[in-house]
């Protein structure tokens, strides 16, 4: 797998990556100053969603070499944990005694389960939001990457532990909602100020998400850490030949992925108004990583564009059915070409573009040098 | 003890359209190390061609079989030629890229005729029922069973007994030493994709019968067949024919217990387990990313 330039060449190198982060935040806070549509900012501030869970995945996948096919299990878990919260919150109206949901009143539960208690505060679920997600992951990473599994099975083995949740989840409509999910939430209050799905505040809080993620994964990047995932991606056994514990470096990196995957979820249930198993879904899941690919595994940046393009422009099509299912064939070859003839996607067009403009020189990683040099032995 | 002949013969019919599926599914895995997720739509493509040959040419389902597996293997081979066959080198990309032609395929499908249910009739001289061991059996039925064996014989014959199939393992067994005696790699693959696409394109139509033809029927089966395919471990079309009977025996009893979901869910993590501790056992050749 070919990857970006790792080794830092100064401050000019690190302005030069930085500057696409800056534009697209800039931009991103720019848009409800022009944009006076608050239902059209409700759905760009749905595709900056989706845009923060492509970016963990270009963290666990391009920066990782980890590819995650349920990655939408982090998403969905911290979706439900915000919907939890949330739902505690209503006041209910066809509700018995002690605040049940009213969904447990319909399937005849007594008291709120355990598990739902820790929910009347909010606090406490903002933060199982991020780190149940992240544990999950951290065990599952555990079970995965100590048995030194790799590649292919990884993808089968997170695909699967995805779908397992799922039907968990649809199967426990006593406790989860089912198939229906957590409906009929009442709004996120943090500090005295409204999250209500239609308002610019909202919008705001998901752009300040967006821009926490894309900086705090990008410093990873840059972390030594950070630099060893990368190693690790290129060349697992030679990185571990120089003693370096391989797993708990892709365990890390797996949690970090899952926590930003577990904020964009909580974001989603408030952008959305409510909880369903299909954020945790093969079809999300999947998509996800055809954003990814299509924007650029390896950029951050470009993930996120790609979620935010190819989703915003899948939504703008699904006003008009017969051009949904063209849509669908239309992103199925793009997707095909993508992975062909684009494999660091358009970020990596884009970088190429600028090489060729400016005439630089792209400095390759040790690991390419190397096997460039025993290639040519 | 009629009803637990009954369950096993259920079992063994589950079983032989599992194995039908993943006989192709399991050769293209072991030799080419490409997981084709694009496998359910040749199923998919193999049912919808049987069907078109009925309606619009009269033809039965026992005539069209030699056609259907044609055309879904030229299918095969296209998609070998000029997709997959770019990707040597990236066997985590074949996932992806093989994701997206199956999107393409159902897609396709569903713009030219339409996501309605379509019904294929069942050959009227096996639409009768025989007695077995004192249960009633379709006799639809016992023939799927015997074509899965009978596809299985061939397949481990061609594998075997001729030089394609010899050909086929020396590049299994090392790629360069293959190739410097002369043997086309490129064509092999080709070939091997195509009849892997052709079996399961077949595997569709035949029980396009039993159940109804839609846009969207092969995602199912894929699934499953996979989990035949790492339960038996690749390169052994034995092992695939054990587990193919394995997973149909436990699926026909499964239908007994109340909870379904719950059994599903048990079946896929007995497989991330089996992944997690027994991966070069159950698939020998490892791939790395």
């Amino acid at each position: 797998m070919s990857s970006k330039p790792t080794t830092v060449a100064g401050p000019q190198r690190l302005t030069i990556e930085i500057a696409p982060l800056v534009i697209a935040c800039l931009i991103m806070f720019i848009v409800p100053a022009i944009l006076n549509n608050d239902f059209l900012l409700n759905k760009i501030a749905r595709y900056l969603v989706l845009g923060i869970l492509t970016i963990s995945l270009a963290l666990s996948w391009g920066y990782g070499g980890i590819l995650n096919l349920g990655q939408a299990m982090s998403f969905g878990i911290g979706s439900y944990c915000m919907a939890m919260a949330l739902k505690l919150k209503t006041i209910p109206v066809h509700t018995g005694s002690r605040g049940l949901p009213d969904f447990m009143v319909w399937n005849n539960v007594e008291a709120l389960p355990w598990f739902w208690a820790p929910f009347k505060s909010l606090g406490f679920a903002l933060g199982a939001g991020l780190a149940v997600p992240a544990l999950v992951a951290a065990a599952l990473g555990w079970f995965i990457f100590r048995g030194r599994v790799t590649g292919v099975y990884v993808a089968i083995i997170t695909l699967a532990s995805m779908v397992v949740l799922n039907l968990v989840i649809i199967d426990q409509q006593r406790y989860t909602g089912g198939f229906n999910g957590i409906t009929d939430l009442a709004q996120l209050e943090i500090f005295g100020i409204a999250f209500d799905a239609y308002d610019r505040a909202t919008y705001y809080l998901v752009a300040g998400a967006v821009t926490v993620s894309l900086f705090v994964a990008f410093a990873f990047t840059k972390t030594k850490a950070g630099l060893i995932v990368q190693a690790i991606r290129d060349h697992e056994s030679r990185v571990r030949y120089f003693g370096y514990d391989v797993a708990a470096y892709q365990i890390f990196v797996f949690a970090l992925s899952a926590a930003i995957a577990g904020l964009a979820g909580m974001l989603y249930t408030v952008v959305m108004e409510f909880a369903s198993p299909t954020f945790l879904g093969v079809q999300l899941s999947l998509s996800v990583v055809v954003w990814c690919a299509v924007g650029g595994r390896q950029s951050l940046v470009g993930a996120f564009l790609g979620a935010v393009l190819v989703a915003g422009m899948q939504g703008a099509l699904s006003e008009t059915p017969a051009f949904v299912e063209t849509w669908t064939l239309v992103m199925g070859a793009l997707f095909v070409l993508v992975v062909l003839f684009l494999p660091k996607g358009l970020a990596g067009f884009a970088e190429a573009a600028v090489a060729w403009v400016g005439r630089r020189r792209v400095v390759p990683t040790m690991a390419q040098s190397l096997e460039h040099k025993e290639g040519s032995t | 003890m009629d009803q637990v002949i009954e369950q096993i013969v259920t079992g063994l019919s589950i079983g032989s359209i599992l194995l039908l599926i993943a006989i192709g599914l399991s050769i293209i895995y072991g030799s080419m190390g490409i997981i084709n997720l694009a496998h359910g739509e040749f199923v998919m493509l193999g049912a919808y061609t049987a069907w078109v040959l009925q309606t619009y040419l009269g033809l039965g389902l026992l005539q069209s079989i030699v056609p259907i597996f044609i055309v879904v293997a030229v299918f095969g081979w296209i998609i070998e030629r000029y997709v997959l066959s770019l990707l040597n080198n990236r066997p985590l990309d074949t996932i992806l890229a093989t994701w997206g032609v199956g999107i393409m395929l159902q897609q396709g499908v569903r713009l030219l005729v339409g996501s309605e249910l379509r019904y294929v009739q069942l050959p009227p001289s096996l639409s009768e029922s025989v007695s077995l061991l004192g249960v009633s059996v379709s006799s639809y039925r016992v023939f799927l069973f015997i074509v899965a064996i009978a596809l299985f014989a061939l397949t481990w014959l061609l594998m075997n007994r001729t030089s394609v199939g010899m050909k086929l393992r020396a590049i299994i067994q090392d790629r360069t030493v293959a190739a410097s005696f002369g043997v086309n790699a490129k064509r092999v693959f080709s070939l091997t994709f195509a009849y892997g696409a052709g079996l399961a394109g077949l595997a569709g139509a035949l029980v396009s019968p039993l159940k109804s033809v839609s846009p969207e029927m092969g995602t199912g089966y894929v699934v499953d067949a996979f989990m035949v395919v790492v339960l038996g471990g690749v390169q052994s079309l034995a092992g695939t024919v054990a587990s193919a009977f394995i997973l149909g025996e436990l699926s026909g009893g499964i239908a007994f217990l109340e909870n379904d979901t719950v059994a599903k869910a048990l079946v896929l993590l007995a497989i991330v387990v089996l992944i997690r501790f027994r991966p070069e056992g159950l698939f020998t050749t490892r791939v790395r990313a």
